[in-house]
């Protein structure tokens, strides 16, 4: 163990957890890198590339290196940092990306090749023979450069979504964010607080600063405990604004049980929207690592990592042997006296400027640079380069401080372009970001603890001032105020590699040799050598590596620019982001009214849209579907049956206008329609093709019930809303729908004109009474409200019957019952597609949206008398001239299945687009006729009958010779229907 | 004369359906009726609580919300037996009343009123201000249009359509247990 004293860690508890199987302790508090520290474990990982061995490089979200899998079966979780994941007692970690072991990683052969594998070494390599990339190269690359291995089962885990409001968003909690918090806070804006860490703090719990005389924890615990007072602020611990949208929308992330083991019966991680009216970018600072030959060995970290260890989680690596520091300005030397008053010896610190002054009681070595360093699979020794020669120091770790990035990344989500600020020697957030985010403290480059402070208060109190919320100005503790001081240093040169974008394996000779290959402009530069592309979106490297570019063409930075950030900052998980719901919860379903009496008959169902329908009914001993269908069928042209139509859209259409407006919508006449009357319509698009039909009740003079197909149902209410409201707001009508309100039964049959006799109270059905297309308000079983129709889409007699929906499955059921004598049979999908291709009436696969009026053999549907939606359109040149026609076909050996979607061909005709005469839209077993029929559009159709045309099957290389008939494969004159 | 046809809830039982979770209770609301007015030209605004955009009034039994620029939806409990819309026509010659009562399916989620502005932030992207005790709201809630409407502080009714009642259900439910997990496990961390 290599605990150092002091440290935010309870160490009055221990938890267990393992690494690689290998079972170590740690603290709460800790994270699991802290804890492989603390336990003398440096070696955490593979390089991506060239499988180099690698340790932590810092300690936050930015890690590149450090990438573990977590957890075990169908919840591991590849590419997890281990500076961000909390050590819970049982926790499971692996290494990843290598082959064998850790230690021994037999693909760092790929290492030994690395001269072959430079910058666009795939796009130079790959490029042929073409047929080798899918089946040779890809899979072989796959296998030698991938990161972690995902669950192979579904995640057993629960995810949800929610929505916070605020009038200030404020990401980060640190100096900066806890000031503005508590600015607005006390303003009584409406606050929320996010920080992606277990507990506020940011630096501040990384540093040895003293608040006000106290250590910093004393000051935040203060400020945590009044925030928590005020119920306008919201406190998210373990929160990652993820990225900046619209209309000052934001994503965050929260990791709800992340830190425990599993999290039971409640949600791993829940999806934020929170809709800010301003935000606050609180994200603090990424430092800068400096590139010298084998930076990369575990144990050289970035210095302010080597602190937060020290001070936070009271650890530090390597401590075997001393610590080294390198630095080119005055915060190195910072390190080394953080590491000194907690008992870490140090070797040296290696300052890069001539004139630096050590600051304590160490090892100086100003103006010297660290060359190089040893070590296979941990850091032994440094080599530093000074005018004077090169010496050998040996050190267990070595912390490098090369200044400080703010983190500008969701500042720059609107394409908001960071600018160079020289003085600061820094990308800091410039103008065009996204509007209402403001960037207080060290994200703009304020880093000392008083500036971040100070400008947290202040950026705050604008973003209010821009609400018209005037913010009070609150005590700030006294703080350190150190002015930055030093110099920049992007890369010693030397031999060997110096790795500049640790995830994706990118090193200073790449960046050279994408400058040799023209490859300059920073987006090239990014592509050419994937720097930055890596799941870290190079935090560590991207300045640094365009500074290098810079060098390299002699331009300044800020003339060479830099690339921008996208969302997500840190990455999301595609579960948290479906926001939960999986399996039937993946989207609503709507169920009949009559769903329980299918469910008890053991109904097949269907998905219809959003709709659960029965499909087929089938009973003891049927083995196939069709053996139900068919009697389904046979039953409604024999007997009677009962089909649940409600999924049918139902408007009701209230007004004086009433008619006219349906004559203006629908494009044949309604407003002639009698009252106690129900008409076939037609909807045209206002292109002029066909889109809907159904059928137009006129229950009383100002009133109609429009129905439309199940797929339409809710398209046809919005265009009519659109038509009220926004064609015709003259015509006094107002609509409704009535879909869900009503259930509606299908009674199909001969014999269904005896049995809902036997349920009506008093109400003459007879022909002469109830004809053909009546409807009646009534009332059924003893007084029960009730809407009749004497419709028929299986072109029997046949009635579709009415009732508030909560009856309907009662209404079934008392069907069933009354009509057992009767032979009445419960029917689905299945057999109302056949009955309806049996009679030639036109569906959705007929209605495809390129069907016209006349196609359907509607033509004269599209009344000359008035204008509708789409008539004029419908006669225009090329939809006037339209000639295909619908037909109906069988088989000409009397047996052969005519495929749906086949196309049709002339006889002898060559089989292309040219020679195409149109295609098979619906197709069945007809069970009243015995054999196959189909439904299609061919051109000429109608007068075409009787001839014989090819149905093409070309993906399966199969032909039909089809007869062509009447679409009206039963009962052509409609004498059934009117019985 | 026939027996007559006994009636289902949403949720398919004969029997309204109640669950509750640590401080909130969701129960189905078979017995609320509901009528949609719109007034027409020849008519006038009847003498009903018509409330302006986003408010839920009510007065002598009755509830009311604005579902669109120009029309009301009408709400009275314990009465989804009688001929509702019929008893609202009367009330209002001259607009348009349109039977809606089983057009919906009403969720009601009691208790405190803290956890029920906590299931909100679940449910619904709205500001919770425009929820508060008197508020009525139509929106989305998993995927699913809704109305959204608070008659009091510890009260909340969420009308989904009555065909996915079940959908309205589970989302409401499962939103309602993970907040009491959650909650749970915060007040052991």
């Amino acid at each position: 163990m290599t605990r150092l004293s002091g440290g935010l860690i309870d160490r009055s508890k221990v938890l267990s957890f393992t690494f690689d199987g290998v079972r170590y302790s740690g603290h709460p508090g800790d994270t699991l890198a802290s804890a492989l520290l603390a336990n003398g474990v440096q070696l955490m990982g593979r390089s991506f590339k060239y499988h180099r061995p690698r340790g932590v490089v810092s300690s936050g979200s930015e890690e590149p290196n450090a990438l573990v899998e977590l957890r075990s079966g169908n919840r591991q979780e590849p590419n997890t940092r281990a500076t961000v994941a909390e050590l819970f007692d049982g926790l499971e970690a692996r290494s990843q990306n290598y082959l064998g072991r850790l230690d021994r990683d037999l693909l760092a052969v790929n290492d030994l090749l690395s001269p072959f594998f430079a910058a666009g070494f795939y796009y130079k390599t790959f490029m042929w023979p073409k047929a080798f990339w899918e089946k040779l190269y890809e899979p072989a690359i796959r296998r030698a450069a991938g990161l972690g291995r995902v669950a192979e089962g579904a995640d057993p885990d629960a995810y949800d979504k929610g929505f916070l409001h605020a009038d200030l968003l404020v990401i980060g909690g640190g100096a900066a964010g806890l000031a503005a918090a508590l600015t607005a806070g006390r303003a009584g804006a409406k606050v929320i607080l996010a920080d992606e860490d277990s507990r506020f703090g940011g630096r501040l719990l990384a540093e040895s600063h003293l608040l006000d005389g106290a250590p910093a924890t004393q000051w935040i615990e203060g400020v945590l405990a009044e925030l928590c007072t005020m119920p306008n602020v919201r406190l998210l611990p373990r929160t990652t604004v993820f990225g900046v949208y619209d209309h000052g929308i934001y994503g965050a992330v929260e990791r709800v049980a992340d830190h425990l083991p599993t999290p039971g019966a409640g949600v791993r991680q829940t999806l934020w929207r929170i809709t800010a009216k301003r935000a606050v970018l609180a994200a603090g600072a990424t430092e800068r690592h400096i590139p010298f030959a084998d930076n990369d060995r575990p144990g050289i970290l970035l210095g302010g990592a080597l602190r937060a260890y020290a001070n936070r989680w009271a650890t530090a690596p390597g401590t075997d042997r001393p610590v080294a520091i390198f630095t080119c300005h005055d915060e190195g030397h910072r390190t080394a006296l953080d590491l000194q008053a907690r008992g870490v010896p140090v070797a040296a610190v290696i300052d890069s400027r001539n004139d630096a002054v050590a600051q304590g009681d160490y090892r100086l070595i100003a103006g010297g640079q660290v060359s190089g360093s040893q070590g296979r699979l941990g850091l032994r020794g440094i080599s530093v380069t000074t005018a004077s020669g090169t010496e050998a120091i040996a050190c267990g770790a070595l912390g490098v401080s090369g200044g400080w990035n703010p983190n500008v990344h969701l500042s720059s989500h609107h394409r908001g372009r960071p600018v160079w600020d020289d003085t600061l020697g820094a990308f800091v957030p410039g103008p065009g970001g996204p509007g209402g985010l403001l960037v207080a403290g060290a994200a703009r480059g304020k880093g000392s603890t008083a500036l971040a402070l100070a400008d947290g208060a202040e950026i705050a109190r604008q973003a209010l001032a821009e609400l018209s919320i005037t913010a009070p100005v609150i005590a700030l503790p006294q703080a350190e105020d150190t002015a930055p001081n030093g110099t920049t240093l992007w890369h010693v040169p030397g031999k060997g590699r110096a790795w500049v974008d640790f995830q994706n394996d990118v090193t200073v000779k790449d960046i050279a040799l994408a400058h040799k290959e023209n490859m300059r402009p920073v987006e090239h530069l990014k592509r050419w050598t994937t720097l930055g592309m890596a799941t870290d979106q190079g935090k560590t490297a991207n300045v640094t590596a365009l500074a290098v570019m810079a060098e390299l063409t002699g331009k300044t930075i800020a003339e060479t620019g830099t690339t921008i950030f996208r969302p997500p900052y840190t990455g999301v998980s595609l579960a948290v982001l479906g926001g939960g719901d999986t399996g039937p919860d993946f989207r609503p379903r709507r169920l009949t009214p009559t769903d329980v009496f299918a469910k008890s008959q053991g109904a097949a169902f269907v998905e219809v849209g959003q709709w659960m329908r029965a499909q087929y009914f089938p009973k003891p001993g049927e083995t196939h579907w069709r053996q139900s269908v068919d009697r389904e069928v046979i039953a409604v042209r024999r007997d009677v049956g009962l089909c649940d139509v409600t999924t049918l859209g139902k408007v009701d259409v209230q007004g004086a206008d009433a008619g006219e407006f349906l004559n203006r919508l629908y494009s044949n006449m309604m407003g002639t329609l009698k009252v106690g009357m129900v008409r076939y319509g037609l909807m045209l698009r206002e292109d002029g093709f066909a889109y809907d039909d159904g059928t137009c009740a006129r229950l009383a003079a100002h009133h109609y019930v429009v129905t439309t197909t199940t797929a339409n149902a809710g398209l046809v209410f919005r265009n009519m809303e659109f038509a009220r409201q926004c064609l015709w707001p003259e015509l006094d009508v107002q609509l409704i729908s009535t879909t869900d309100a009503w259930a509606q039964i299908a009674v199909a049959g001969p014999k269904s004109r005896a049995l809902l006799e036997r349920i009506v109270d008093g109400f003459d059905l007879s022909n002469a009474a109830f004809p053909f297309m009546a409807c009646a308000e009534l009332t059924i079983c003893g007084g029960l409200r009730a809407r009749l129709f004497r419709i028929s889409f299986s072109g029997e007699m046949a009635y579709e019957i009415a009732v508030p929906a909560r009856y309907g499955n009662a209404l079934m059921e008392r069907l069933m019952q009354q009509g057992a004598d009767l032979g009445v049979t419960p029917y689905g999908t299945e057999a109302l597609a056949v009955l309806r291709i049996e009679k030639g009436h036109a569906a959705g696969a007929e209605l495809n949206g390129q069907a016209t009026a006349a196609m359907l053999g509607l033509g004269r549907m599209v009344s000359q008398k008035k204008d509708s939606i789409g008539a004029i359109m419908s006669r225009r040149e090329g939809l006037a001239g339209e000639t295909r026609r619908l037909v109906g076909l069988i088989p000409e050996d009397g047996q052969g299945a005519i495929p749906g979607g086949a196309h049709l061909f002339t006889e002898g005709a060559a089989r292309n687009m040219e020679t195409d005469q149109g295609w098979v839209t619906s197709t069945c077993h007809s069970p009243h006729l015995g054999h196959p029929i189909a439904l299609g559009y061919l051109e000429g159709g109608d007068t075409r009958l009787d001839e014989v045309v090819i149905a093409a099957n070309p993906l399966e290389g199969t032909e039909t010779r089809v007869r062509v008939v009447s679409p009206h494969f039963i009962d052509p004159e409609g004498e059934r229907l009117r019985g | 004369m026939a027996e007559p046809l006994i009636p289902v809830t949403a949720l398919g039982g004969t029997a309204p359906k109640v669950q509750g979770f640590g401080p909130l209770t969701l129960s189905e609301r078979p017995d609320v009726a509901l009528a949609s007015l719109a007034p027409l030209r020849a008519g006038q605004l009847p003498d009903l609580p018509l409330p302006g955009p986003k408010d839920l009034a009510e007065a002598g039994g009755l509830w009311s919300f604005r579902t669109t620029a120009e029309a009301w939806m009408i709400l009275a409990e314990g009465r989804a037996e009688e001929d509702f819309a019929a008893r609202i026509a009367a009330l209002a010659p001259g607009c348009a009343v349109t039977e809606q009562t089983d057009g919906w399916a009403m969720i009601e989620v009691t208790g405190e009123a803290a956890a029920l502005e906590r299931l909100l932030e679940k449910l619904v992207n709205l500001d919770p201000a425009l929820l508060a005790p008197g508020h009525a709201a139509r929106t989305a809630l998993h995927h699913m249009g809704c109305f959204v409407l608070r008659p009091g502080a510890g009260q909340l009714w969420l009308l989904g359509m009555r065909s996915s009642a079940g959908s309205l259900w589970h989302a409401v439910a499962q939103a309602v247990q993970f907040q009491v997990v959650t909650l749970a496990e915060r007040a052991q961390d």
